[in-house]
């Protein structure tokens, strides 16, 4: 098989993009009518829908926990969201490291349910920014926004934000989630093999990617609550 | 299900205090691991690992399958895990905890993601017969860190489990018994390594290889798997505190030296258990 | 699953970053703050609900929603959250549960609320004490699934709220509908009950659930034996076509306010309901008719 380009000697990815480049993102929140909080999100070509409920009764008296809120994460991969439709797991669960004041919300649950609709690679940070503007929406309290962002290493090169080409062309893939006030991180997932050296310099282009990110959906939310501010101060 | 009672408090302030003052209560330095003993079974790919009191056996076995159609030249790997109440009271028969699920992911990532054994070199016929390769993770004793002991003993098993050998003559394939030919080793391209951490007091204080009660206690944690190139095979931190960048960078540093010290134990091992075996 | 804009519409890109450096909390402009935003670091105030403290103590919102200061104070709103009671606030309910001694009801916040046995008034209007024959029969006070109007009295140790419905207005609601809105769009106002002009009776729970329905007769503050038997009543009077008929429009019309994520209030209602009137009942759901009545009555409202 022969081994597809994905860095042009211009330095160009296989999508045209720069290898410091973001996918273009759409996002918006409160789109589903039932939940209490829910957000949609497109990077690039991944599509995921996130909706959140409560918090709210615990459904299972057992599970009750009397000092703080149980979280529920529901992971689906939509069959249709890849070019091959094949059948994949669906209790696949990811623990979001969602940082929430759970402390505030005793004796209850708050639920978190996540369709990925197309796959386009990033999975993960398409999933957390998603759940992330989904628990905004809810009015759930959170320390911070939590930003999700991916970056790999082409030759050598670090590259931003990978796509499914990339992503499945066994080059490193290291998620990043930091909160972007203080700038820690919240949740780092790597797959593939990366030398330490790399490590840093990888790294610090994702926590760049997820800062883009930050402000990127931060005016989507302060766009959304001002509108809503607006027609409520009518 | 049966939740395992929290530490006391005086219990948690103790280990606190003592890790302030960079001490550990089973008398390691933050950074030490536990023993490791390895200890091999008279047939191939049967390992038992012990890293403190945590016990962990792997077994290695192998058979031929069709492949995948998607893949025709790919022999298979598969991971089983299987934790038994034996080990804790706070794991079930049956159903997976959300414990044991985390386990077997970052283990299939460190070994399977990271392309440790050499896929391709189990194929038979192209399209037809592939070597599938199982290794089954048994959990006996949970002192903490079951990853890690997890993984020293899957990688170990791997490489000291020969499959038998086959020959190919047309269409016909022929598998020779053990006693027929001398069963041929998997070709293991490197040695990934788990080295697991628990943070401490805001991400300010960590530790190497976790105890049980340092794993109840501790408000973070991170994987990290890597071998000897110095390469990270597998990173994984999900929730917990929020860390600064550095510290994650600091932790990849002490792996590599952890992942050195663990793989010449392996190696020694392993040559010990030849040497052994040819003196027979 | 059809994805699309329910509520709020395609937000206007104009003034939203206006307000983002207004750090003057005196300011007559609402501040809007998000998650992790700073709101002020000066040490003399003190941090409410929506807010955290970091290491330097200053204050650091954890909602999306506006700034609200009372004294020293400092809280944030988020304008789209479940609910949270306040003494005294008039709440719809769904009973869920029959528990010893007490019920829980669903009043849409983050766990269910509490209606205590002692804490409702029997038939035949006596005040005493709730005997083990009571506690026998409670399912004939309310069962699973009815609708009260209650208020809440106070907060248990674990944050829920405690309901009571003593008191002549208060009582398990038939003959009408329930509306489902957002709790921030329903303000506290002196009264949570109202006849309409078009004779349609309203309980605007603070929690966001809204019971329409036609008034019930005689006279409520009577003791007689058989108006108070008819607080427990499971049974709905007749209500004709044209009472019906006025109750789906005033639904119809609370649905139009909350799409537009509008305050509802009495006046309001009636304003949007007058303006419904040249429409069908079944039309005013339809996106340009829920814009024209809701513009004509937000319009009459501040040419007051």
């Amino acid at each position: 098989m022969s081994r597809l380009e994905l860095l042009t000697p211009e330095g160009l990815r296989v999508d045209g993009r720069r290898p410091n480049e973001l996918r273009k993102i759409i996002a918006k929140t409160s789109v589903l009518a039932q939940a209490d909080g829910s957000a949609y999100i497109e990077q690039g070509n991944t599509k995921v829908l996130a909706a959140v409920y409560g918090p709210q009764e615990v459904r299972h008296r057992m599970q009750i926990l009397h000092d703080r809120a149980i979280i529920n994460v529901e992971f689906n991969v939509a069959p249709f969201s890849t070019s091959e439709r094949k059948k994949r797991s669906k209790n696949d669960k990811y623990d979001n490291g969602i940082k929430l004041q759970t402390s505030q919300f005793p004796r209850s649950q708050i639920d978190i349910y996540l369709q990925v609709l197309q796959h386009d690679g990033g999975t993960l940070q398409a999933c957390i920014n998603a759940a992330t503007m989904a628990l905004i929406d809810a009015g759930i309290p959170m320390i911070d926004y939590v930003c999700a962002s991916t970056a790999g290493c082409i030759d050598k090169q670090p590259v931003l934000d990978l796509n499914y080409l990339e992503e499945s062309s066994d080059s490193p893939e290291l998620t990043v989630a930091i909160l972007p006030r203080t700038g820690k991180v919240n949740l780092m997932s790597m797959e593939s093999r990366l030398h330490v050296d790399m490590l840093e310099s990888v790294a610090s282009l994702a926590t760049e990617g997820c800062e883009q990110i930050h402000t990127i959906l931060d005016a989507v939310v302060r766009d959304t609550t001002q509108h809503l501010k607006d027609s409520l101060m009518q | 299900m049966v939740r395992e009672a929290d530490p006391s408090l005086n219990e948690k302030q103790f280990v606190l205090q003592s890790l302030k003052e960079g001490l550990r209560v089973d008398g390691r330095r933050p950074y030490d691991f536990r023993s490791l003993q390895l200890s091999f079974h008279s047939d191939f790919g049967h390992v038992q690992v012990q890293l403190g009191r945590t016990r962990v056996s792997a077994k290695v076995s192998a058979e031929v399958v069709r492949p995948r159609a998607d893949k025709p030249t790919e022999g298979l790997l598969l991971f089983n895990t299987e934790i038994s109440p034996m080990a804790s009271p706070a794991f079930e028969v049956g159903r997976p905890s959300e414990e044991e699920v985390l386990i077997s992911r970052t283990i299939e990532k460190a070994l399977r993601r990271s392309r440790a054994v050499d896929t391709e070199g189990l194929c038979i016929v192209a399209g037809e017969k592939v070597w599938s390769i199982r290794v089954d993770l048994h959990f006996f004793d949970h002192e903490g860190n079951l990853v890690d002991c997890a993984c020293i003993a899957a990688i170990t098993a791997l490489l000291h489990f020969r499959r038998p050998d086959v020959t190919v003559i047309g269409e016909e394939v022929t598998i020779h018994s053990l006693d027929q030919r001398n069963p041929v080793p998997l070709s293991v391209h490197h040695i990934p390594i788990c080295v697991s951490f628990s943070f401490f007091d805001g991400g300010e204080l960590l530790v190497v290889d976790p105890s049980i009660l340092e794993e109840q206690i501790r408000e973070g944690d991170m994987t990290i798997a890597m071998n000897i190139h110095k390469e990270i095979c597998a990173l994984s931190k999900a929730g917990g505190i929020p860390l600064e960048m550095d510290q994650i960078i600091r932790c990849s540093k002490i792996a590599t030296t952890k992942t050195a010290e663990i793989t010449e134990m392996i190696q020694k091992a392993l040559a010990d258990d030849k040497a052994k075996r040819q003196a027979k | 699953m059809d994805v699309q804009i329910l509520s709020p519409e395609a937000p206007s890109k104009s003034n939203s970053h206006k307000n983002q450096n207004a750090m003057d909390v005196d300011g007559g402009d609402v501040q809007l703050v998000m998650p992790g935003e700073t709101i002020t670091s000066d040490l003399q105030f003190m941090r409410g609900h929506g807010t955290y403290l970091d290491s330097e103590s200053t204050v650091i919102s954890s909602v999306a929603g506006v700034v609200e200061r009372v004294n020293k104070l400092i809280s944030v709103r988020a304008l789209k959250a479940r609910y949270t009671g306040e003494i005294g606030d008039i709440v719809v309910g769904r009973i869920t549960e029959v528990a010893p001694k007490r019920w829980k009801v669903n009043v849409n916040g983050r766990q269910d609320a509490i209606l205590m046995l002692s804490a409702i008034s029997l038939p035949g209007g006596i005040q005493r004490r709730k005997n083990e024959e009571d506690e026998l029969q409670m399912r004939k006070f309310f069962a699973e699934g009815d609708m009260v109007a209650a208020e809440v009295q106070a907060f248990f140790v674990d944050g829920a709220i405690g309901l009571h419905t003593r008191g002549h207005q208060f009582s398990k609601l038939r003959n009408g509908s329930l509306v489902v809105v957002p709790s921030a769009l329903v303000q506290r106002c002196k009264s949570h009950f109202h006849l309409l002009p078009c004779g349609v009776h309203l309980v605007l729970g603070l929690n966001g659930y809204i019971w329409v329905s036609k008034p019930v007769i005689g006279n409520p503050e009577s003791t007689d034996e058989a108006d108070i038997e008819r607080t427990y009543s499971n049974k709905n009077d007749i209500i004709d076509d044209a009472e019906r008929e006025s109750i789906a429009r005033v639904c119809n019309c609370l649905r139009a306010l909350a799409r537009k994520f509008m305050h509802i209030n009495d006046t309001i209602i009636i304003y949007t309901y007058e303006a419904s009137l040249k429409y069908p009942v079944k039309d005013l759901l339809k996106k340009d008719v829920v814009d024209s009545i809701t513009s004509e009555a937000s319009h009459k409202l501040t040419m007051e």
